[in-house]
């Protein structure tokens, strides 16, 4: 039955990593996990449900399992969605780049995904009219000749003039706290989002980094809004290194 | 006395609540590590989901908003203040045809996604789950009541769960 369906891929661990009890995984109905040995490494699989989409419910059953097998050691996540025909040709496939998923569990350590987006702040008109002329001059007009018109001017320049103006402060948000991380690395543009921007932080820093980046949140709230989330499973630090320099 | 032992110690308890998956989507969806032989399931969703929804917000929609809270705004500078009402009193039309016109957008956005959705012949339950992606995020852009607390922290989706 499993086999006909395949396998649903969370994730991989190093043999003999604690698998957490009572967690149920992507699908309708239960879906237990078990370890599929893979030479030193595990994967962790459950039976793959018969149609699989992105549900909100099943997107926090695979992030929910990773950060539950996260705290039994260091977790190489997969995507959402990675469906294995068989347990057979995941262990060939997981065995073939043992070397690389082991040397991936060593970077990854003890250490956690803080993901950080920074968003134009909306809130903040009134500092944002005062000091851009142009906004300033529109608002003037539109308030003149009031319209569609002139108010569609307008607001795109205060669009325009939030977005530059959360740029700028993101970009020196993120030096201050940045030097919290081991790596860091650019996330996936997000629609409203001027940057995106995960960290690698070693568990033992997380409410360090967290402090700092809500105090830097309140230092810029009239120009960017920081929103930070993690930990989170080190979904943006597993991807195959590009070749380091003179490799 | 009872001792309750919390296992949310001072690391533990920034766990990302469920409510927070709204703003790690993209990395749940686009980041993590993939086998390439394997197929990764295609999900009807997916791409809705990426394509998303926030755009159900239309850009004219969003820079209306803005221009109606600028001249909101009370400047002491300003002399000839106007009231909303009266400013709007000449666009009013126009900017109730822009208006509906976003919400027009937002419903055929919402349409598409109940076809895609559809076609995959889910549960109803599931169903309104996905598309709970455009209310929460006109909701959010509207709100002008977030605490400077609750941004760094929380997000869009945290009351439902």
């Amino acid at each position: 039955m499993a086999t006909q369906l395949g396998v649903y891929v969370y994730g991989i661990v190093r043999a003999g990593h604690r698998l957490p009890f009572g967690q149920n995984g992507v699908g309708p109905g239960t879906h237990r996990i078990r370890a599929v040995p893979a030479g030193s490494l595990s994967a962790v699989v459950s039976d793959a449900p018969e149609s699989l989409r992105a549900r909100r419910r099943d997107l926090m059953a695979h992030q929910e399992m990773l950060l539950a097998l996260s705290s039994g050691g260091p977790v190489i996540p997969m995507r959402f969605g990675v469906v294995a025909p068989d347990e057979s040709q995941l262990v060939a496939q997981v065995t073939r780049e043992e070397s690389r998923h082991t040397a991936t569990l060593e970077r990854i350590g003890d250490r956690v995904e803080m993901n950080v987006k920074a968003l134009p702040a909306e809130d903040a008109l009134e500092p944002l009219v005062r000091e851009d002329p142009q906004v300033r001059r529109l608002r003037e007009e539109a308030r003149r000749r009031p319209g569609y018109e002139a108010n569609l001017r307008l607001g795109e320049a205060v669009a325009a003039a939030l977005g530059r103006r959360a740029t700028a402060a993101a970009a020196r948000a993120l030096e201050e706290f940045g030097p919290l991380a081991d790596e860091v690395a650019p996330g996936p543009e997000v629609e409203g989002c001027v940057r995106n921007v995960s960290f690698l932080v070693p568990q033992s820093r997380t409410a360090l980094f967290r402090d700092r980046v809500e105090e830097c949140a309140a230092r810029n709230r009239d120009r960017v809004e920081l929103r930070l989330t993690g930990p989170l499973p080190c979904y943006s630090f597993v991807a195959p290194l590009t070749a380091p320099a003179g490799a | 006395m009872t001792t309750t032992t919390t296992t949310y110690t001072g690391e533990v308890a920034c766990v990302p609540r469920a409510g927070t998956l709204y703003d790690c989507l993209e990395l749940i969806l686009d980041r993590g590590m993939v086998i390439d032989v394997f197929i990764r399931v295609s999900l009807v969703g997916i791409e809705i989901l990426k394509i998303d929804i926030r755009i159900c917000v239309a850009s004219v929609d969003t820079y209306l908003r803005f221009a109606e809270a600028c001249n909101r705004l009370d400047l002491e500078t300003d002399t000839r203040s106007k009231t909303v009402p009266e400013l709007f009193g000449g666009g009013g039309m126009a900017t109730g045809i822009g208006k509906a016109g976003a919400k027009k957008a937002a419903r055929s956005v919402g349409g598409r996604v109940k076809e895609a959705i559809g076609a995959g012949g889910g549960d109803s339950e599931e169903d309104r789950d996905e598309e709970e992606g455009p209310s929460r995020t006109t909701t959010r852009r509207r709100s002008g009541t977030r605490t400077a607390g609750s941004r760094t922290r929380t997000s869009r989706r945290t009351r439902e769960d």
